[in-house]
């Protein structure tokens, strides 16, 4: 079985003005079907670059993405929005779900495009069911601006869960969520990759997120430093039940 | 990808900014009412104007048995002058009255008119009163092309009896077609005869309404008998004029009358000649067209030969109308200031002038009303390009879950269809009412066509599509990533 992400030789170039800016130079990457990829760095290393290549929003320079075999880096628009329906889903920084929309709606969203046609009915099936997956199924008709950052994430993961991708790209999730959410965030990844083995790609610029993952990729300058599985790994389930220990303790001495 | 979801999708982001939705639709609506109300006044001026020449009679011609034509003679050369009549009458100017008498009038003269003679070899074949036309000429001009109603009368005088109260008047003998061609009248109670009355000689009898107040006073006439030639007839109905330009008086041969069906007054009084057909063509170009064939008809069955006089005279009531005055002096002076030669004025040119005048006049108001759709499409233009730019983190959300930039393309020219439609639908309704409303309270005349619907209903849908294409391919053309970083 080929690798589910394999990248050789990936570069991107922007052009600034006169001078050109590398993002990424010449990047050579496979990851594996159930792995959970963290990539870390700090800002302008190139990381958000090669997830938006990887999401096929971009498209590189020079080189070739291979995706579950596939060559994705020359497809034409319409085909790669079909990838993108089909094969990724996203989770973003600033949840991008669509407002004034109720949390249902959102999440068919991807239903609504793509090459398959189903029956209202169908689609609000298997909305329901990936709402319930992430514990929302109780706030099907509640509108974005009536759930909280941590719900509107969720939400998101739904949505990005629904077509069964290849891959989940998770674009710094947890940049906007309190550190209590955002463990609850990483709890629904965790599970994600260990029960139904969805291979994850997590962008961050913070360590301690980056150590819920399973591999650590460090990039610098447009290009990767260090590549390493992660030795020490946070497991989010189990800090959540200390946590509701902690709660109950304060709340008893209170 | 399905239509349906497509539409699905346009229609959801509609809903979720109903203001703005609203206000773009109501643009539309505006317009598209603008536009239904402008052409049903329009069309409903037009009309107007073919119901009042209708009225007017512009579209009637009567024949007439005989063929004594006083106006149109001059006297001849040989015309003998009867000399100088003076009015002693101190009240009355002098004046000298000129008449010329054509040899054929002198009363002691043997009368000379071919066919009067050798149909009835008298001396009468005068204007009305020659037994020339026939019931069967009447159903045999029922049958041309371009004829729409036909109507036979004899007219006679009568004493009208209701108890002790008695009334010298006319009596028409006609067919129950007469209400149509009289496009003035209304019938203050009851009814004309019925085509079935007519057929079984009923002794049913519709009085004028100055003869139902020389005889009834206010009551209403209808149900009581009256007696005609001593003989019983039910009153069914009593007619009166809807025009402001005619108002009944005594003497009038309209409503100073009675109206009985032809059959009957030829059952009872054992004729079977017509004085006249009174016929109304289709159209009021058509009349000159009709004057023509019926001549041909009525010569044909009348079995005249190509160089003999006619026994009847066809008229047409627009002719008698500009010679005598019937129009509006301004009107008639505007008409026959600028043609040359009265006579040569036909019907056609009359008809086609004021349907001329009424089509610029729709041809204004249709473009004033396009104005205002192009402004309300402008409208939806301006709120799409708007929207293009301020949704474009949704269209990346879009993007990014594998809308094809066709599909973003679609959605958009399907929000800008779907608006413009409802609001025009809306435009529709609301352009229907306001039209009724002008008929009803300015009394203005309109017409809702369902072609003019169906114009409007197509107009918002183009206006929908061709101002709706512009923004949506902006909104197609963003790339999914720069429309997500889009804050």
């Amino acid at each position: 079985m080929p690798p589910v992400i394999s990248v050789r030789d990936l570069t991107k170039t922007y052009q600034v003005g006169t001078h050109s800016v590398h993002a990424l130079r010449s990047i050579s990457l496979d990851i594996e079907q159930g792995e959970f990829v963290a990539v870390i760095g700090p800002s302008g290393s190139g990381k958000s670059t090669l997830m938006h290549i990887l999401g096929c929003l971009d498209q590189p320079t020079s080189g070739q993405y291979f995706l579950t075999g596939r060559d994705v880096s020359r497809l034409s628009d319409d085909e790669i929005s079909l990838v993108r329906n089909q094969q990724i889903g996203f989770v973003f920084q600033g949840f991008n779900l669509l407002t004034r929309t109720s949390a249902l709606e959102n999440v068919e969203l991807p239903l609504l495009y793509g090459a398959t046609d189903l029956s209202a009915a169908e689609r609000r099936k298997r909305a329901m069911a990936a709402l319930t997956s992430v514990g929302l199924e109780s706030r099907w008709d509640h509108h974005t601006n009536q759930l909280s950052g941590g719900q509107q994430q969720r939400v998101a993961i739904a949505r990005a869960l629904l077509n069964n991708p290849s891959i989940l790209l998770a674009d710094e999730p947890t940049g906007n969520l309190d550190s209590k959410t955002s463990v609850e965030v990483m709890e629904i990844f965790q599970m994600l990759q260990r029960e139904r083995g969805i291979t994850i790609v997590l962008i961050t610029h913070e360590l301690n997120v980056a150590q819920y993952g399973s591999r650590l990729i460090s990039f610098k300058d447009g290009d990767i430093v260090s590549d390493t599985s992660n030795a020490d790994r946070r497991h989010a389930s189990g800090e959540l039940s200390d946590m509701a220990a902690m709660s109950d303790v304060t709340e008893g001495v209170a | 990808m399905a239509w349906r979801t497509s539409w699905l999708i346009a229609v959801r982001s509609l809903r979720r900014n109903k203001l703005q939705t609203a206000l773009t639709m109501l643009g539309m609506t505006i317009g598209v009412a603008t536009v239904l109300t402008m052409i049903s006044l329009g069309s409903g001026a037009q009309k107007a104007i073919q119901e009042q020449v209708k009225a007017a009679g512009m579209n009637m011609l009567v024949v007439t048995a005989g063929n004594f034509q006083a106006r149109k003679e001059r006297p001849p050369d040989d015309a003998i002058e009867m000399g100088a009549l003076r009015y002693a009458d101190p009240s009355n100017k002098p004046r000298l009255v000129m008449a010329a008498f054509h040899p054929e009038d002198d009363p002691f003269a043997v009368h000379d008119h071919q066919t009067a003679r050798s149909r009835l070899g008298d001396s009468e074949a005068g204007l009305g009163s020659a037994a020339t036309l026939t019931m069967a000429d009447s159903e045999a001009i029922r049958k041309l092309s371009g004829v729409q109603y036909v109507c036979g009368g004899v007219h006679e005088n009568v004493h009208v009896v209701s108890g002790d109260t008695r009334w010298f008047t006319r009596i028409h003998g006609d067919d129950s077609t007469l209400p149509e061609i009289r496009r003035s009248w209304k019938f203050t109670a009851g009814d004309f005869f019925s085509e079935r009355q007519e057929r079984n000689k009923d002794q049913v009898v519709v009085l004028g309404t100055v003869v139902a107040t020389k005889l009834f006073g206010e009551a209403n006439p209808v149900g009581k008998t009256i007696s005609l030639w001593k003989q019983p007839f039910k009153v069914i109905g009593v007619v009166t004029s809807s025009s402001w330009m005619v108002t009944p008086v005594e003497g009038d041969d309209q409503f100073d009358a009675v109206y009985i069906p032809v059959t009957t007054m030829h059952s009872l009084l054992n004729l079977s000649k017509l004085n006249d057909i009174a016929i109304t063509t289709q159209s009021t170009g058509e009349v000159t067209k009709v004057e023509n064939t019926v001549t041909t008809l009525l010569r044909t069955r009348h079995g005249i030969g190509p160089d003999k006089a006619d026994d009847f005279t066809v008229a047409s009531q627009a002719a008698k109308a500009l010679s005598s005055g019937g129009l509006r002096p301004d009107v008639a002076s505007a008409v026959t200031g600028n043609v040359n030669g009265l006579e040569k004025v036909t019907l056609d040119q009359i008809g086609k002038t004021l349907d001329k005048s009424s089509r610029t006049m729709s041809a204004l108001l249709a473009s004033i009303a396009t104005v205002s759709l192009i402004v309300g499409g402008i409208g939806i233009m301006n709120i799409m390009m708007l929207s293009v730019t301020e949704r474009t983190r949704e269209i990346g959300i879009r993007r990014a879950v594998g809308a094809r930039a066709n599909d973003i393309l679609l959605q958009f020219i399907l929000e800008s269809v779907t608006l413009s439609l409802a609001g025009g639908l809306l435009g529709i309704v609301i352009g229907v009412l306001g039209a009724v409303a002008i008929s009803r309270s300015v009394q203005w005349s309109t017409s809702v066509s369902l072609p003019s619907v169906a114009l409007s209903f197509g107009i918002s849908a183009a206006i929908g599509i061709f101002f709706g294409y512009y923004p949506a391919r902006e909104a197609s053309k963003v790339a999914p990533l720069t429309s997500l970083r889009f804050e």
